[in-house]
């Protein structure tokens, strides 16, 4: 399995230019911050301490949730193309198992999607060097890091079921181009939650991935929240917190870390007993 | 002789298309076998059923004494195919490759440096073997795919119209390289190909029409069974030619500059020539080629 992982690794950072479009959505998303959503943002919130941080953070937050959804399936690309080009076809004439082939494309596309991640993380702390805002901390980068590899697995195993039904690769860009824009507005990243009608709102949270960008909302911005809501009274961080989708409230209850988690990893193990069964019926 | 592949009484459809219908053959072992048909034929689907990557419907396949269905995996071993169109990684090298190749069958490190070096010799391949796939010609690619095929060292090396697109000279020393393998590593080959000249080395033709077989034998013999003789002649005289010929009933065909007239053997183009002697300005008696051959078994047996 890992043999034929590496096989798909080795292809996929060989076409520099896919690689190259699969980061560009996430260098778009950033330009589209830094050049008009973060102003638009900060112009909608009245100034308080480390105002720029802490907005700054939010969007890291965003900007990596949707990196581990578009690269991870961005990834996936390779198991589309061969399937589409008949490379599959030599593989079958192999004495290695259809399964075997199947764990091979699910590991190489979680490792590049993890990969993408971790360098999004790094480019985000060049963005807050650069705008001279601290750096984030050791214990910070190893939370961001077990988020990611959480938020690749729960992406990576609704991607699965997703890939099965496409047979070219052309449907296959154009349904990732899509899914690229939407998981934008499906996590609530583009605009906060808190100004979005109340179904939406239901609708953000019940998404899996929206959980990711909660999560990594709370681990990035711990340290600016404390700093801006330092002299503030605790309600109007609690209003920020669910304005910004920092935490959730279902029925009155705030969703804990913990059970942010669960939901996680519930989705994955669910979606992937999906897609083995669908792929075990489809191949009858 | 020992058979290595035998297909019993097999069927396969898909929906309302009878794509192989009933079919028995045997390859023997050693053997150079050539299965021809034209596009739609159910070469195809007789390949995949071989190669273990489709279940027949009925019927069984044994290949070298395992039945596919039930060993695939062993089968796998014993079976290098080259398919028609490429199916390597264009962006990795040849090396690159073959090696994730040997992998997925299981090779040792050592082994698969060997196998590699091997193929490489035997399709002469050593001075690409570090460039792109996807950058290489048609002719060097198929040697490429001719050296993946035998990477695990197969009883029975399969090609699927390997010739189809290369130039001439590619095709005569894919042709010389097939025939080398057959004779001096004795590999049975089985090839599928619409030209029938290519199936002239052959030692066995089948011929398929609707995913049944039309014909058998050798080239040889297919010739001497199917081929007829014609006999071409120009005139400066049209009128009375035609005239001659329909006053004694001659079955002939009009052509550019001439007529021709089909005949049961090249002899019986003596006796035509004595009689219409004087209108004849030149002539020539025609063997029919194999592809005359295989386009008159094909309109004959027509369903």
């Amino acid at each position: 399995m890992l043999i034929f992982a590496k096989r798909n690794l080795l292809l996929y950072f060989r076409d520099k230019s896919a690689v190259f479009f699969s980061l560009l959505a996430v260098f778009i998303l950033i330009a589209l911050y830094v050049f008009f959503l973060g102003d638009l943002i900060a112009d909608g919130v009245p100034d308080f301490p480390a105002k720029h941080w802490l907005l700054l953070s939010w969007i890291i937050a965003g900007v990596i949730t949707v990196t581990s959804v578009t690269t991870t399936l961005g990834a996936f690309s390779v198991m589309v193309n061969d399937q589409a080009t008949n490379a599959y076809k030599d593989f079958c004439v192999t004495p290695i198992k259809q399964s075997v082939l199947l764990g091979g494309y699910i590991i190489s596309s979680l490792s590049i999607g993890f990969l993408m991640c971790i360098m999004t993380l790094l480019v985000a702390n060049v963005m807050l060097f650069a705008t001279g805002e601290p750096l984030l901390s050791f214990t910070q980068l190893i939370q961001s890091v077990g988020v990611l590899f959480l938020a690749v697995l729960t992406a990576g195993s609704m991607i699965s079921l997703l890939v099965i039904f496409f047979k070219t690769s052309n449907a296959f860009a154009a349904a990732s181009t899509l899914i690229g824009t939407l998981i934008g507005f499906l996590t609530g990243i583009y605009i906060p939650i808190g100004t979005l009608p109340a179904y939406l709102q239901s609708m953000i949270q019940f998404f899996p991935i929206s959980h990711i960008a909660a999560l990594l909302r709370q681990i990035l911005m711990d340290a600016p929240m404390t700093e801006a809501f330092a002299q503030a009274p605790v309600e109007m961080k609690e209003s920020f917190q669910l304005n910004m989708g920092v935490v959730f409230k279902v029925n009155g209850w705030q969703i804990s870390p913990l059970v942010s988690v669960m939901y996680l990893l519930l989705t994955t193990i669910i979606f992937f007993i999906l897609s083995a069964s669908v792929m075990k019926y489809a191949r009858r | 002789m020992q058979t290595i592949i035998e297909v019993e009484n097999v069927s396969k459809s898909f929906g309302q298309v009878n794509a192989v219908d009933d079919m028995s053959f045997y390859v023997t072992k050693g053997s150079l076998f050539s299965f021809l048909g034209t596009n739609g034929a159910g070469k195809s689907t007789v390949i995949s059923i071989i190669l273990t990557a489709l279940q027949p419907d009925s019927g069984s396949v044994t290949v070298n004494g395992f039945t596919v269905g039930k060993e695939d995996e062993v089968i796998r071993k014993e079976i290098g195919v080259v398919f028609q169109e490429s199916v390597l990684d264009p962006l990795l090298s040849v090396q690159e490759n073959l090696e994730i190749r040997a992998q997925l069958y299981g090779m040792a490190k050592q082994d698969r440096l060997a196998a590699i070096q091997r193929c490489a010799d035997i399709v002469d391949i050593h001075s690409i073997l570090k460039r792109r796939y996807g950058k290489l010609s048609g002719g060097q690619k198929r040697r490429v795919d001719i050296a993946r095929a035998l990477l695990h060292q197969p009883k029975i090396l399969l090609l699927d119209e390997p010739t189809t697109g290369l130039d001439p000279q590619s095709r005569q020393q894919i042709w010389k390289m097939i025939g080398h393998l057959q004779k001096e590593h004795g590999m049975t080959v089985f090839l599928t190909t619409h030209y029938i000249e290519e199936a002239a080395n052959s030692d066995f033709v089948i011929v398929i029409k609707e995913g049944r077989i039309i014909a058998k034998g050798t080239p040889v013999d297919l010739k001497q069974q199917y081929s007829a003789d014609r006999l071409f002649m120009t005139t400066t005289d049209h009128i009375a030619l035609r005239t001659h010929f329909q006053h004694d009933h001659v079955q002939y065909q009009e052509e550019t500059g001439g007529y021709t007239i089909d005949l049961p053997t090249t002899i019986a183009a003596i006796p035509i020539l004595t009689k219409y002697q004087s209108f004849i300005s030149s002539f020539e008696v025609r063997k029919s080629s194999l592809d005359d051959v295989f386009i008159r078994i094909h309109d004959r047996k027509g369903v």
